[in-house]
């Protein structure tokens, strides 16, 4: 299959999509080629709709995730997203992601961190969604060099979350 | 003179046979089989007019193995020859077993300790594939009984959060008794289905199944008959039988001294705690006695002895709405499944939780056959396909072993399946020809707090400085969640591949060899079976691929449909009177030459479906 992830779903080629007609597609073109629907078919169509239906679930889960679908949407640029160059990431930013790591160490243990964590990704998320709103401006003057940078900004933010995120989950005894 | 057949308008499919396909729910305690009967889907009853097969087997020295209430008896009687709650034992080791239970009232092979348990019976050695095999023989042929037919299709539910080797051992307990598994299917989807499918609800549903020896949470968004499962968890050691321990442990406590043998008393104590934790279902408290030994339990008490059990239980579906970034607020129903959701403790502690009483009205034992059934008799083409649809997801994270022990996560959980994904890794020595990979499941960083799923290895990688070689390695997890894993050098192309199997279990020589002894006395029945088999593979076959030229036709070639008619004309004649071998040489050859013809009609249905959905986007602006 040639199509790219957003051709498959028949939908604009931008960062800011319509995730309620992306998840629409996504139902109806699963249930076309979903094995469930080849059970009782040859070997061969069987093997196809394996086939088919995971990369529909590839695409889908690459373009329902904020960071996944940026990254996939530089790719189809030709950006290199794996190699990430010096110049890319400002002194400012890197300093500021220390310091934000250590508070995150810093905080207690137990459930009396829990406030802290809270107000610490409230500041992320409020920051990730500007920089995110930047992504998609530079993206849609077609200026990827410095779309790239602000990709890059994007995962460590990402990663900070995820990681303020397992934190109230140890907190939280799940 | 034979009538002609003539086809429906408009319908995709060529003709309405009634094929007949059976919804299992192979469980700890009790076993049912479900079919659609006339439009609606029913449990099959055995002649007493009984719904529950308990799945308990009982083995006899030269005489056939008694299953279901026929084997209840020898609970007490042949404690050492009946065996129950087998379903716990799939895809564990000796050791796991025993750490895990310790009323286990049987002899074990212990030369076999950490491969798959092996049972010491009259009957020979028993291992837990062999005796689900026998439960769901027992059920295949009451289903048989009741359809008046021989089965086309099956579909056997498994807990959601049943591992790879698990799921692996049911499927070959299926193959085992001979039936033909058109899917496994999740539990807790099962019963979405059967309190799904009347009602055109919109929402998310949590299920909650807590059975006999298993627990599974199950989050699922329903939209216009799609199911999309978002989040699962649960624990395949956690079930009714852990509150009958419980109080089998408060009795042991107070008793003094034991008398008869160990494995009778073991049993004996464990039916008096069954039988006081269904009264407790119904009374405020219960007397139990035991010998000269009696005592009252209360609800109370009992809901402080199970606190532990039960407060685990609602742990896991904080997790599950946490996985899918989901509230309390945001759930619209919970249902309840399992005998053990009758329990009074459990059905508060979930309402308490999600501050909503959970549904109850479909009998929690029978839900999930139910749906089963009505999912089998979707899948052999009963129904029409466009009726609804199950988007599952793998329950645990599935990766490999690197450097210092050390997971990388491959296919984290609660990937929508089927899935394939692919990473690449390299060398760490210079010259390194021999690389061995180790597949694991879990969701722990540390290798040791894994399950090992299989080990393999990829040789003749050229020699190359270290770093240099690039390995890529790639998972594929197919609808039923069972997993294949595929290694390959990119600059030679050399490839490895593994179909896992559980380390903890059989492998494909076991099977085999477990089919040829169960037809031992009779050779001949033994290629009569497989050519029968081959002969129903056959014909599913060239009836699918008529089916699919009554619609595409215009999709052929003239030359390639010839030769699709050639193969077709020679498997036919096989049918005849050729062997198994030669069977499944002409049904290879069929599929290869109407390969590329499936390739362009999955093309075309795809083409078809964004046009459909470009259409609605229209409509609605």
């Amino acid at each position: 299959m040639q199509k790219n992830y957003f051709q498959l779903f028949d939908l604009p080629e931008t960062c800011e999509l319509n995730i309620d007609a992306l998840a629409v597609a996504y139902r109806e073109l699963q249930s076309e080629v979903h094995p469930d629907r080849f059970a009782t078919a040859s070997e061969s169509e069987k093997l196809l709709a394996v086939q088919q239906s995971s990369y529909l679930n590839e695409a889908y889960s690459t373009l329902k995730s904020p960071l996944k679908r940026a990254g996939y949407l530089l790719v189809q640029n030709n950006i290199d997203i794996g190699k990430v160059d010096q110049n890319d990431l400002s002194m400012e930013l890197l300093l500021e992601q220390i310091q934000l790591r250590e508070m995150l160490d810093e905080l207690p243990k137990d459930a009396s961190a829990l406030a802290d964590l809270e107000s610490l990704k409230k500041d992320v998320q409020e920051k990730l969604h500007g920089r995110y709103q930047d992504f998609s401006d530079s993206t849609g003057k077609s200026n990827f060099p410095e779309a790239k940078i602000i990709y890059h900004e994007l995962q460590f933010l990402y990663k900070l979350l995820a990681e303020i995120e397992s934190g109230e989950e140890q907190r939280l005894e799940y | 003179m034979a009538l002609l057949q003539i086809q429906e308008p408009g319908g995709k499919t060529a003709k309405a046979l009634h094929r007949l396909a059976v919804g299992i729910d192979l469980g700890t305690t009790n076993s049912l089989v479900a079919a659609s009967c006339g439009g609606s889907v029913e449990i099959l009853p055995d002649t007493d007019g009984d719904y529950l097969l308990p799945s308990i087997v009982r083995y006899r020295e030269g005489q056939p193995a008694l299953v279901g209430k026929e084997a209840k008896l020898g609970l007490i009687e042949d404690a050492e020859n009946t065996l129950s709650s087998i379903k716990r034992f799939l895809g564990k080791s000796l050791t796991e077993l025993k750490t895990q239970n310790k009323y286990l009232p049987y002899k074990f092979d212990e030369s076999r300790s950490d491969t798959s348990p092996a049972i010491v019976t009259v009957d020979g050695v028993k291992d837990p594939v062999q005796v689900s095999a026998d439960i769901l023989r027992k059920l295949a042929k009451r289903a048989e009984q009741c359809l008046k037919g021989p089965l086309d299709g099956t579909v056997i539910t498994v807990p959601a959060y049943f591992n790879d080797s698990q799921r692996q051992q049911t499927r070959d307990a299926a193959r085992l008794a001979g039936l033909n598994v058109l899917r496994l299917l999740n539990e807790p989807t099962a019963a979405a289905v059967a309190y799904g499918l009347d009602s055109k609800d919109q929402g998310n549903i949590v299920i909650f199944d807590l059975g006999g020896g298993t627990f599974d949470v199950s989050l699922l968004s329903l939209q216009k008959g799609v199911f999309e499962v978002l989040a699962t968890g649960g624990d395949t050691s956690l079930g009714g039988d852990d509150f009958d321990y419980v109080i089998a442990d408060w009795v042991a406590a107070q008793l003094s001294s034991k008398t008869e043998s160990e494995f009778t008393v073991n049993a004996q104590l464990l039916q008096i705690a069954n039988a006081a934790k269904h009264q407790l279902s119904f009374d405020e408290s219960v007397q139990l006695s035991f010998d000269d030994w009696s005592a009252s339990l209360s609800r109370e008490e009992f809901a402080k002895l199970t606190e532990k059990l039960v407060s685990k239980t609602i742990n896991t579906c904080r997790r599950v709405l946490r996985d899918a970034s989901l509230s309390v607020e945001d759930i619209d129903n919970i249902v309840m499944v399992g005998g053990s959701t009758r329990m009074p403790v459990v059905r508060e502690a979930v309402a308490k939780y999600f501050n909503k009483a959970p549904l109850t009205n479909i009998d929690p034992d029978k839900v999930v056959a139910v749906g089963a059934g009505i999912q089998a008799d979707v899948l052999i083409g009963n129904k029409p396909a466009d009726s609804f649809l199950l988007l599952d997801v793998n329950p645990l994270s599935l990766g490999i072993e690197t450097m210092g022990e050390l997971v990388e996560k491959i296919i984290p959980r609660n990937t929508t399946i089927p899935v394939v994904r692919a990473q690449e890794f390299t060398t760490f020595k210079d010259g390194q020809t021999v690389m061995s990979f180790h597949v694991v499941q879990g969701e722990r960083e540390l290798v040791t707090d894994c399950r090992s799923l299989a080990r393999f290895e990829l040789r003749g990688i050229p020699p190359m400085v270290a770093g240099a070689a690039k390995i890529k390695v790639s998972f594929q997890v197919d609808a039923d969640g069972l997993l294949s894993v595929a290694a390959q050098e990119l600059s030679s192309g050399t490839k490895a591949e593994v179909q896992v199997k559980p380390s903890y279990g059989l492998d494909s020589g076991a099977i085999e060899q477990m089919l040829q002894d169960s037809y031992d006395n009779a050779q001949t029945d033994m290629e009569a079976r497989s050519i029968k088999e081959a002969q129903i593979e056959a014909r599913q076959l060239i009836s699918a691929i008529a089916n699919a030229r009554s619609v595409d036709e215009s999709l052929l070639p003239i030359d390639e449909s010839r030769r699709i008619e050639i193969a077709v004309d020679e498997l036919e004649a096989a049918l005849i009177d050729a062997g198994s071998n030669q069977i499944h040489a002409l049904i290879e050859k069929l599929n290869l030459v109407s390969g590329d013809f499936a390739a362009r009609r999955m093309d075309l249905t795809i083409a078809e479906a964004l046009r459909g959905e470009s259409i609605d986007k229209v409509n609605s602006q």
